[in-house]
């Protein structure tokens, strides 16, 4: 089963649209089953309608930005709410913004969350930076912004751009887990595989020069200078907070999930594997 | 003779007479053969027989002929001579048989060497004359020109100079052979018209439009003929044709004559006499379609591009030495350039005006596209055509009645609008062409709805920044009929198929979504330019004009207000960069917050209570950016709004829990406040708020949560980290105080079920504390944690003995088998499916009606996790040892 964690789209607050890449590897009707959307995701008529046509299984938590309800088939004014629980397989999954979280993304606050809704995988979003770390034996997954919207939380800095995440958290609970040093050796097994393992979600989503399981140690540049007038135009990405695109897809079977983190970096779709079982 | 009483019995009688002609021709018994053929022929006389009859028997009949001309070839001269034929045939008793077998013989005598054809050619389309009865002299003719396909004059001279002026000389007889019998022919179609009764005339116009082959036949053997020779075409052939197709006045022949034209001849014939046929469509029946035979010829010449190999400039140098023999008169239209293709079809416009005003604007604007489109192919770059065309329109338009155009026509003009969509050169003329929006306001504003729906599709397809002021108010100025919202009647988008309906709705809890001020938003984000400066301008011209759409700004005006913060950011940035130039950033960012602040009370003052959670947050996302950059005192500023918001016209309950959390997790972050006691206000100030929410399992959760504003965590995206920075604000006190008063309020809570939930929570909470810190840094102890469990314990008790009392019939206990209770976040309830299949939980903020045991399950399993947890703890941490279990 793939469950499709999207969030923060921001559309059209923020951010015009997906990146077409993006909406090309989507566009693929029946094969995802189910799309959490974990906030901030619900101003847009035409964003709305891209996921319904992906599935209609859409489970909705509420972000900042989002009104109280959302008009359904069934409910003009269904409540958004602002945590919820799927399950799904063996596991259960706590899909939660966190906007009301504090401190904001901290990996105890989350912890002590995952814990009262007694959840195996915590999904959380609000930060437009893509993360994914075990902790305590659980599963966190924030799937960034799909847009790379831009974020009004700390402006992330180029170091931080990588992108790499260590499946393997650390136990003892200290703050440091959410960035994994490139070296880890179970990232780069991990990597090797994602050619043959990543779910097909289309045809083209390999022909089409994406580039599954590029070794993600490649800096990538995020500035492209170019000489005008007076100025060095500066990279959209810097100006969004060093926010790039990305999101999520959990392939769950049993009590195994699969995920894999999509990001969208220097017109390149790039793909991370990231296996966890259930103890 | 007579004929036949049915088609059937006519072809059966022709087919019998065609094997005794077959019979008789080999056994060369010529006068047997050719008095059944004089039989066969007389079918052909009847006049009953519809023309698609006629055309079945005339081909068998001309089948039966064949076998007879060739027999004539074959024999001559031995057997006789085809000259004495000629004169025998010519005793035959009817006209009609006559004339056939004459063709028969005369053409079978063309191919004959030294045979005077001229004479024969004259004399047989000279006798033709004689049958004037429309379908029958059509078909006589026709059998004269099919006959004579290959047995005209011949072309080609052996011998070289003196052949020249012979060649010519014959071509120039075939042609005038050929066109002599077109006219006659025509004519002919023309009076068919007129046979028969009145009430028959739709009829007859539709079985003349199942003969028109034949009279077109003639045309194609004349493009054959001619091949490359544009001065005899120029010279002789096309004003003979032109003249018959004005002077027969007739609908049908002049649609379909002008319409052959255009198909068979060469394209540079057609380039070469453009004007001359242009000439003639203002002298046809006034109800030929126009647009239809002009069509014709645009899309030849739009065709024409395709076929050609060669570049676009050469092809234009082709036609301007094609028409330089023409000369067409310059009427003062502004262009002058009369090689131009262009300008030959603006002044016949022009000219089609002057000499057809009553001419309908849905025939009018067909042509004006297709003029639109060749200039498109030919002079891609050209934008004063398409300026020069689209005020045409334009003026058309309002000589019709602007607005009130009728609803046949509204597709005309979305077609003529979005025509232009496909092309490269759509946003200059957006943005150059006044004339283009001048059209789209004179529409209905539906129309201009859909009709600037598609334009700002196209625009994002494209990709297209937007990056000067002037383009942008052009732009804006299209969008005009989306922007001001004058009804806020509930109203259904055109694309709406889905349940989430796109409406205008001013329902201050509306969670409905608008399409189209979605689109307005996208364009926010569009404009660009390098310069901030120049940003900033764009972004104000996109402010003053999304203002207009008053409510709708709540879609527009946060895209507004995130490109200022980005902005900010890009200042920021450059500032770094360029460290001589960073006081003039610091104003300007100074300045950009100056915007936000605009923005925000003119959303306030606009569109009121209805956005008032959004304006919150909005302010509190500014306050937290000017944090980032030290800018203590518009964070300040900025949260001081927000907490003017949320005391004005925050109203609802669980709207003020999240909304104050929120501010708790933005305060939490900032970095820049600690200046001028500023932090200290801010925080406390949100706390006494949390802990005077209406609910108190709020108060207790807002005051659990507001402990974390006096323990600052570490920001690694700021180089801070836990143990080497020592400048966290961190007030242990003040964070037990906190946790102490939010146990008061769970305990005096008197749901204890939710008491003891609450309790559980605050106990993690401890624990989150515990692992930060020593009980010295943090006051929240052993000593602490180990009361708290006590009292959960002891409560939990009670509980418990609640749930025994309960009276347990089947039905409560199967109902506790089927539900498996959390609580949410806020304090939802979220009820698991326990169904295999089923995957999502139900949400709700009411109790739900499960026994007691399960909601006392509820808070038991939580409370076991969470000793589970500290007792995971102990084998990493010795400090958790001392918390007894």
């Amino acid at each position: 089963m793939l469950l499709l964690a999207l969030s923060d789209a921001y559309i059209p607050d923020r951010a015009i649209g997906l990146p077409s890449e993006f909406k090309k590897l989507l566009n693929v009707p029946n094969k995802i089953g189910q799309v959490v959307l974990l906030g901030n995701c619900t101003r847009s008529y035409q964003f709305l309608k891209f996921v319904n046509d992906i599935t209609s299984d859409v489970t909705i938590v509420r972000g900042e930005f989002d009104n109280a309800t959302i008009a359904t088939a069934q409910n003009l004014k269904e409540e958004i709410p602002m945590s919820t629980i799927i399950k799904q397989g063996e596991f259960k999954i706590g899909c939660c913004n966190g906007y009301t979280l504090v401190p904001k993304s901290d990996p105890l606050s989350l912890l002590v969350l995952a814990r009262q809704l007694d959840v195996d995988i915590m999904l959380w979003g609000g930060t437009h930076s893509v993360e994914a770390y075990t902790l305590e034996g659980k599963f966190f997954i924030n799937p960034g912004s799909c847009t790379g919207a831009y974020s009004s939380d700390w402006p992330l800095q180029d170091d931080v751009l990588e992108g790499v995440f260590n499946p393997e958290g650390q136990e003892n609970g200290t703050l440091s887990q959410e960035q994994a040093s490139p070296e880890a050796p179970s990232s780069s097994i991990s990597n090797k595989q994602n050619a043959s393992d990543e779910p097909k979600l289309s045809e083209n989503s390999n022909s089409n020069g994406t580039n599954v399981g590029e070794k993600n140690e490649d800096n990538p540049k995020t500035e492209d200078f170019e000489n005008s007038e007076d100025d060095e135009d500066i990279d959209e990405v810097d100006i969004n907070g060093g926010c790039i695109p990305s999101f999520c897809l959990l392939d769950i079977s049993a009590s195994i999930c699969t995920l894999y983190i999509y990001t969208f970096v220097c017109g390149e779709v790039k793909v991370d594997k990231v296996v966890y079982k259930k103890e | 003779m007579s004929y036949a009483d049915s088609v059937e019995q006519a072809a059966s009688v022709i087919k019998q007479q065609a094997i005794l002609i077959q019979r008789n021709l080999a056994q060369r018994k010529l006068m047997d053969a050719l008095k059944h053929i004089s039989i066969m022929l007389t079918e052909l006389r009847n006049p009953s027989l519809t023309p698609k009859q006629y055309y079945e028997l005339y081909i068998l009949v001309y089948d039966a002929l064949t076998t007879l001309s060739q027999y004539l070839v074959e024999n001559h001269p031995k057997r006789h001579h085809l000259a004495d034929l000629y004169e025998l045939v010519q005793y035959a008793g009817n006209i009609l048989p006559r004339l056939y077998l004459m063709i028969t013989v005369g053409t079978a005598f063309l191919q004959i060497e030294d045979s005077p054809r001229e004479e024969i050619l004259k004399d047989m389309i000279e006798m033709c004359k004689g049958v004037q009865n429309p379908v029958r002299g059509l078909f006589l003719r026709y059998y004269l020109s099919q006959r004579t396909k290959e047995w005209l004059l011949p072309d080609t001279q052996e011998d070289g100079n003196d052949g020249e002026g012979q060649e010519n000389g014959n071509k120039k007889f075939n042609v005038e052979f050929i066109i002599n019998n077109f006219i006659e022919m025509n004519k002919l179609w023309v009076r068919l018209q007129h046979y028969g009764p009145l009430r028959e005339r739709e009829l007859r116009t539709k079985e003349r439009k199942e003969l028109q082959i034949l009279i077109g036949s003639n045309l194609v053997r004349l493009s054959q003929i001619v091949e490359d020779d544009l001065k005899l075409y120029c010279g002789f052939i096309l004003p003979q044709i032109l003249e018959q197709i004005v002077q027969c006045r007739d609908v049908v022949s002049q649609e379909y004559l002008l319409d052959v034209i255009c198909q068979v001849f060469p394209d540079e014939f057609h380039l070469a006499t453009l004007s001359v046929l242009l000439e003639v469509t203002l002298k046809l029946n006034p109800d030929v379609s126009i647009n239809k035979v002009v069509s014709t010829l645009i899309e030849r010449f739009i065709g024409y591009m395709d076929r050609q190999t060669v570049d676009i400039d050469s092809i234009r140098e082709t036609f301007k030495k094609l028409s330089t023999q023409d000369s067409t008169e310059n009427t003062g239209s502004g262009i002058t350039n009369s090689g131009d293709l262009f300008f030959v079809f603006w002044n016949y416009l022009e000219k089609l005006c002057e000499a057809r005003p009553d001419l309908p604007l849905n025939d009018l604007l067909p042509l004006v596209q297709g003029i639109l489109r060749l200039s498109l192919i030919w002079y891609p770059a050209k934008l004063s055509n398409i300026d020069c065309l689209l005020k045409f329109t334009v003026k058309k338009c309002q000589e019709n009645g602007g607005p009130n155009v009728t609803a046949d026509s509204e597709y005309l003009f979305q077609d003529l609008l979005l025509s232009l969509s496909s092309n490269d050169i759509f946003y200059r003329v957006l943005t150059e062409c006044d004339s283009y929006q001048k059209l789209l306001s004179l529409q209905n504003v539906g129309l201009q709805k859909v009709i600037v729906n598609c334009i700002l599709d196209t625009i994002f397809k494209r990709n297209i920044r937007i990056s000067s002021k002037s383009h942008l108010d052009k732009i804006l100025l299209i969008c005009q009929s989306i922007i001001k919202v004058n009804n806020i009647k509930f109203h259904t988008s055109p694309l709406d198929d889905s349940e989430r309906a796109a409406s205008q709705d001013d329902d201050s809890t509306s969670s409905l979504l608008n399409l189209e001020q979605e689109k307005l938003a996208q364009l926010v984000h569009i404009c660009y330019h390098k310069s901030i400066e120049k940003h900033v301008e764009l972004l104000l011209t996109c402010k003053s004009w999304l203002y207009k759409g008053g409510i709708q700004l709540r879609y527009t005006y946060p895209a507004v207000i995130a490109s200022f913060w980005k902005l900010i950011h890009k200042a920021k940035i450059k500032s770094k960069l360029y460290s001589s130039r960073k006081t003039r950033y610091k104003q300007l960012s100074n300045q950009l917050f100056k915007y936000v602040s605009r923005c925000l009370n003119d959303l306030f003052n606009t569109v009121g209570v209805s956005c008032s959670d959004m304006i919150f947050k909005l302010n509190l996302q500014t306050a937290a950016i000017a944090d980032h950059l030290g800018l203590s005192e518009i964070s300040y500023d900025f949260f001081t709004q927000a907490f003017t918001v949320f005391e004005e016209s925050l109203n609802d309950s669980r709207t003020q829990f999240q909304a104050i959390v929120n501010m708790a997790q933005v305060l939490q972050k900032t970095r820049s406040l600690y200046v001028e006691n500023h932090y200290d206000v801010l925080v406390t100030r949100c706390t006494l708020y949390g802990s005077k929410l209406l609910r108190k399992q709020d108060q207790c959760r807002a005051v659990y949560l507001c402990s974390h504003l006096w323990w600052a965590t570490e920001i690694p995206l700021i180089g801070e980290e836990e143990g080497i920075t020592k400048t966290f604000y961190r007030e242990g006190k003040r964070v037990l105080e906190c946790l102490q008063r939010s146990l008061r309020v769970a305990d005096s809570i008197m749901d204890n079920v939710q008491s003891c939930q609450l309790m559980v929570e605050i106990l993690n909470r401890c624990c989150y504390y515990f692992i930060h810190g020593d009980e010295s840094a943090t006051h929240v102890g052993t000593k602490y944690i180990n009361g708290l469990i006590e009292l959960i314990e002891t409560n939990l008790k009670s509980l418990k003995m609640e749930e025994s009392a309960e009276l347990k019939d089947d039905k409560t206990m199967k109902a506790s088998i089927h539900t498996r209770l959390v609580i949410g976040i806020d304090g939802s309830f979220i009820n698991l499916p326990t169904a295999p299949t089923a995957t999502l939980a139900a949400v709700s903020h009411k109790s739900p009606t499960v026994p007691i045991s399960s909601l006392v399950l509820v808070v038991t399993e939580y409370l076991q996790r969470t000793l589970k947890y500290i007792e995971d703890q102990k084998l990493v941490d010795d400090r958790f040892k001392a918390i007894i279990l």
